[in-house]
């Protein structure tokens, strides 16, 4: 039989945690928060309160509420295109996205539990100096120009959206996002793996 | 017998023997049958029927969001074994041990977790039989999947064990996977696919996909012969016929209902066209829901499906109950493990509000779902629904364009999360 892996145990943690606070009233819980209700479908790919245990499935506990607004609407316009995302962006739209992105951006993140190769990591370190300038040293981003955290995201997660970006399939003519291409596009895709691991790493 | 199936027996007797002296004061080591009130209820109780995707994960929602509602989940198996990714247990692309999980996060979540099987409801004095004995609810939550109408096929009457349907991931999932194993070269597996509606749409077609990929790899004199009851593939209708090409071994027949099968000269009958000779059968029976909720008089006229209330899952017939996962049926929604999960969810938050005097909120189902065509390639179709006028209604639906990599990620990455939705 299995057993459940760290970042699961993690989960149960925070669970554990959640069920205090909700016998508590006067402090909103995981799942009494604005928008909790209408975000449950969200957890079967996404977590418990967003906090996605797999590698190719971001987190959005404790992301920024208009970047998840964003890309809850590029998703249901087609600016990204995904088969998985655009249905559930139309039904987030639909039921309220605004109570949903509250919800989710304040929950406390838990980093993925997926571990990342030291050595890419470490490459990944040294060929991050252009990424600082939008993302900062510490990768948080900078939430006033929609500039996401990447910290503690999943690798797979991160690697495919600099692949998507690379082949200007991720909001296709945004000319808000030429320059990262055009970066993105001078590097290898060796590379663009050694960055995600590098970024998931960080805390 | 397998190793897997032979150690999950042990570890069942074992357990069932320790239940037995706890609840029933063994004397000279036989259990006394259990009578009367198996749990006195002190406060507002949930019980849940059924312990799979949709009945654990409603199991846990109602702790998550009421604490101090008591929820005593019923599941007669120690083990949930997830029925997605088990038709890669057949091409061994995955093993049964990686999808079998334990109840013990519930019990954390403080679900009561008994491993005794329903055997009647009583709407009318709000019960639970099990055996004997009775449990007390305020809310009854039935979670009772499929059960197999081994009547409609003729021929099996009797012998209905022998025949392997693996349409409940487990032992029968590990005996199949063996049984392909020592195919004999040159041998013929057969499949049937029952008339729709059946658990999980795309399930056979996966299957199909997972075994034809197995002989192609390991037996290439073997093939596959698939007869299907429906007139088309019923999910991915394209992407399978794209992912079918690749395997030149697969002889895939629709409009192929059977008739009878005779398990003396190992052969199929269909109602159309010639018998099949085969040396492993592997025949999925027409189904209908799990008998608990044909005894509890929640099913339509024919005894089949349960219809539901869209919004709370309570059923029309039956006060107090509520039906969730693959035994409903009205829903615009596939019977698949993502559906009785998001319905799993919606229920409970519904009974809560419901227990707590309050307007339940209008919510609706989603639906993601991977198939695997090889052993690294998956296909998914995504459905979002939204409440128009108290119906679930369906906002889209969305294919992936075609079989790759990336989407096999994507489900592994599903997977994770959502076993942990469910058992977590």
């Amino acid at each position: 039989m299995r057993t459940w892996s760290s970042g699961a145990r993690l989960l149960l943690g925070a669970t554990g945690l959640a069920l205090l606070v909700i016998v508590t009233p006067a402090v909103a819980g995981p799942l009494d928060g604005p928008g909790a209700q209408k975000a449950l479908v969200c957890s079967a790919c996404h977590g418990f309160a967003g906090n996605s245990r797999g590698d190719t499935v971001p987190i959005l506990a404790g992301a920024d509420a208009a970047y998840l607004k964003k890309a809850l609407s590029d998703y249901a316009g087609g600016r990204r295109p995904s088969p998985e995302m655009e249905p559930y962006a139309k039904m987030a739209l639909h039921f309220g996205v605004d109570e949903i992105v509250a919800y989710f951006a304040s929950q406390p993140r838990q980093a993925t539990p997926v571990k990342t190769d030291r050595a890419a990591v470490q490459r990944g370190r040294a060929a991050a100096a252009s990424c600082t300038v939008c993302h900062g040293a510490d990768g948080k981003g900078d939430r006033a120009k929609l500039i996401p955290d990447l910290t503690g995201q999943p690798s797979g997660y991160l690697q495919n959206q600099l692949l998507l970006f690379k082949q200007d399939q991720r909001s296709p003519g945004d000319a808000q996002l030429k320059a990262l291409k055009l970066l993105i596009q001078s590097l290898p895709d060796e590379t663009l793996a050694d960055l995600a691991a590098y970024y998931s790493s960080l805390r | 017998m397998t190793q897997l199936s032979r150690r999950d027996f042990l570890r069942a007797t074992a357990a069932g023997v320790g239940l037995g002296a706890a609840a029933g004061g063994v004397l000279g080591g036989c259990a006394a049958p259990v009578k009367g009130d198996l749990a006195r209820k002190s406060g507002r109780r949930v019980v849940v029927i059924g312990g799979g995707w949709g009945g654990a994960t409603a199991a846990k929602y109602v702790r998550l969001q009421d604490p101090s509602i008591e929820v005593i989940l019923l599941e007669p198996n120690r083990t949930f074994v997830s029925c997605p990714f088990s038709n890669l247990v057949l091409s061994g692309v995955e093993s049964i041990d990686t999808l079998t999980f334990g109840y013990d996060r519930l019990r954390a979540h403080g679900v009561k977790v008994r491993h005794e099987t329903a055997t009647a409801i009583e709407p009318d004095t709000k019960r639970v039989r099990i055996g004997e004995g009775y449990l007390e609810y305020d809310r009854l939550i039935v979670a009772p999947g499929v059960d197999f109408m081994w009547d409609q096929v003729e021929g099996v009457a009797g012998r209905e064990s022998t025949v392997l349907h693996a349409w409940k991931a487990g032992p029968q999932t590990v005996e199949l996977a063996s049984r392909l194993q020592a195919l004999p070269a040159g041998g013929v597996v057969l499949m049937t696919v029952p008339p729709a509606p059946y658990r999980c749409p795309p399930g056979p077609y996966e299957r199909a996909c997972q075994i034809a990929w197995y002989l192609k790899t390991k037996k290439p004199d073997a093939k596959l012969v698939v007869l299907d009851a429906n007139n088309d593939i019923v999910s991915k209708t394209a992407l399978f016929k794209a992912a079918f090409r690749n395997y030149p071994n697969l002889d895939y027949r629709p409009t192929s209902k059977i008739e009878r099968v005779d398990l003396e000269a190992r052969e199929v009958v269909p109602a159309i066209g010639d018998r099949v000779r085969y040396d492993v059968l592997n025949l999925i029976p027409p189904q209908r829901a799990g008998a608990i909720a044909i005894q509890g008089g929640l099913a339509d006229t024919n005894n089949r499906w349960c219809e539901v209330n869209h919004v709370t899952f309570e059923s029309p017939k039956r006060a107090g109950v509520h039906v969730i996962g693959d035994a409903t049926t009205g829903l615009p929604v596939p019977k698949s493990g993502n559906i009785a999960n998001a319905t799993g969810k919606i229920c409970a938050t519904a009974v809560v509000h419901l227990l707590n005097g309050k307007e339940p909120p209008v919510l609706a189902p989603g639906n993601t779902c991977y198939s695997w065509v090889s052993d690294r390639e998956a296909i998914a179709v995504v459905n979002a629904y939204r409440i128009d006028n108290g119906k679930v209604v369906q906002i889209e639906q969305k294919l992936t364009p075609r079989a790759a990599v990336s989407v096999a990620q994507n489900s592994i990455a599903w997977r994770t999360s959502i076993w942990n939705d469910v058992l977590g």
